[in-house]
């Protein structure tokens, strides 16, 4: 299969709405992860890390900052060589409405599948981060001369609830798949464990066409893939599943669908860990990102109560910690934090700035907010209810832009 | 027996007449517009059981009128009547009920109708 013939399409148009307020001004693929990064970064990471060069984005709600972000931080394809990122916007070229869901997605852009003509697509979820070499996926799905193929991750059978669940025979070839079921069944090797669809989707371009014209007919249909279009294939297409191969090169493999607050939070504090599960230190699957130019992060003071000091902490370029206590954080890039202050277990977006004398913690600070001196957040959770979000494990999160 | 009712997307009135009057004495009841904005409007207002759509028109061609008939009334048998079988190639084109390419013989939509309408 020539690389050229298969097209990635990336869904970026869900709300995101568990994030808030992370999402109140941006598309979920867009929140800030591991303080340089995007979520969607890592998908499109993947993409060219797999050799993947033609790569269409689909968004409709809050778009203007994953805009952004892919303009500025992912401007190195060349057309010329048939290499490409491009946004699709909602256009209405089909119906009155905005996306139904991940199928109408496709289906109002039809004409994109007439234009390119790939042979394969590659249908991913712009909000998960996770570290996959695709063409394992896509080789595998020629080998079994496969309709669809999906990819698969293994969940303790108590979680498995939230998400789509299927069930295979030995040869891997799905024979059963229900969305978020009561009662999922087990993996066949592992009672304990069930097997979960990634929403990482392979078709070939006539399956594909045909199954989301099927089911834009129905009127009783969400217009979901997982919804919809995968449970209609079971017993009737030659569908398989993909066991995923994490190119993450840790014990544990690792996959996050970043849904809640608490969720997003601990994910960031698994990166300050000594030995993080998510590894970004790896030259050979690179995460790349867009980063303002800042100079290198500094602490200033280096004696007595007004010494600075940084532990268990990822600091961004252009931070300064200045006579202050950081323990346990994440940092993005140009984070003042002023003397006597002491930042734990938080994550401070850009342009944050911490006072002198506060006391922050398990708090998530967006972009752009400016802490007065001696404020404290995070201490007394029934205070902070009354003011800002605070998630079901009480992590604090004060939105962008912020004015006290 | 209540009739079945057909909407007729073409823009050349001669055949709307003709395609009319055939449909018409297989017991259909017919009704004629010309072009795709007419139809939207006319299946928003009017029942329907049925479409015949022409595909070159003026003001919204037949391609851009399936798929907002599609949106609208998603399990609206649409059979798209027409010249040209190039057109086969726009995906689009697939979520109709039958392509059928206009010839002398007007037997073959009829035909082609009462089995869409007789599976319904």
């Amino acid at each position: 299969m020539n690389l050229k013939d298969i097209t990635i399409f990336i869904l970026a148009g869900g709300k995101g709405e568990r994030l808030y307020p992370l999402t109140r001004d941006r598309t979920k693929p867009a929140v800030p992860f591991g303080g340089i990064y995007r979520i969607i970064d890592f998908p499109l990471s993947n993409a060219i890390n797999s050799g993947l060069r033609k790569i269409y984005i689909f968004t409709q709600y809050k778009s203007l900052s994953l805009h952004r972000h892919i303009r500025e931080g992912w401007n190195i394809f060349s057309r010329e060589l048939g290499e490409f990122i491009d946004f699709v916007p909602a256009q209405q070229r089909i119906g009155d409405e905005w996306y139904q869901g991940t199928a109408d997605t496709v289906f109002q852009n039809i004409n994109i599948l007439e234009l390119e003509k790939p042979k394969l697509i590659l249908i991913l979820s712009g909000d998960q981060v996770y570290k996959m070499d695709y063409m394992r996926m896509i080789n595998e799905h020629l080998k079994k001369k496969a309709d669809m193929t999906l990819a698969t991750f293994e969940v303790p059978l108590n979680e498995a609830h939230r998400f789509g669940v299927l069930s295979v025979d030995k040869d891997n070839r799905i024979i059963e798949f229900k969305e978020k079921p009561n009662n999922p069944f087990p993996s066949p090797e592992n009672p304990e464990v069930a097997l979960i669809s990634m929403g990482i989707y392979i078709f070939n371009l006539d399956v594909l066409i045909k199954k989301i014209i099927e089911d834009a007919k129905k009127s009783e249909s969400s217009h979901d893939f997982g919804k919809d279009i995968i449970p209609s294939m079971v017993g009737k297409d030659n569908i398989y599943a993909f066991r995923f191969i994490d190119e993450n090169k840790k014990n544990t493999k690792y996959w996050r669908d970043i849904g809640t607050i608490d969720s997003y939070w601990e994910a960031n504090m698994d990166l300050v860990n000594v030995d993080p599960l998510l590894n970004l230190y790896d030259r050979d699957w690179p995460i790349r990102t867009f980063q303002e130019q800042y100079p290198p992060a500094k602490t200033v003071f280096s004696t007595g109560d007004r010494k600075a000091s940084v532990t268990d902490t990822m600091l961004s370029s252009g931070c300064i910690v200045s006579g202050s206590k950081v323990i346990h954080s994440v940092l993005s890039s140009n984070v003042r934090v002023h003397s006597y202050a002491e930042v734990i277990d938080s994550i401070l977006f850009e342009n944050v700035n911490i006072g002198r004398h506060c006391k922050i913690k398990r708090t998530i600070i967006d972009k752009n907010v400016d802490i007065p001196p001696h404020t404290e957040i995070g201490y007394n959770l029934e205070d902070a209810r009354k003011r800002f979000h605070v998630s079901e494990n009480g992590i604090v999160v004060i939105p962008k832009n912020y004015k006290w | 027996m209540i009739k079945k009712k057909i909407l007729i997307v073409e823009d050349v009135i001669n055949e709307q007449i003709l395609y009319k009057e055939e449909l018409e004495k297989e017991g259909f009841e017919v009704s004629c517009v010309s072009n795709g904005i007419e139809a939207i409007e006319f299946v928003e207002k009017n029942l329907c059981d049925l479409v015949i759509l022409d595909l070159h028109m003026p003001k919204m061609d037949g391609i851009e009128t399936l798929g907002k008939l599609l949106t609208k009334k998603r399990n609206l048998p649409i059979v798209i009547y027409t010249a040209y079988p190039q057109y086969r190639e726009q995906f689009l084109t697939w979520a109709a009920d039958a392509y059928l390419i206009k010839n002398s013989d007007i037997d073959l939509l009829k035909n082609k109708v009462k089995d869409i309408l007789s599976e319904k």
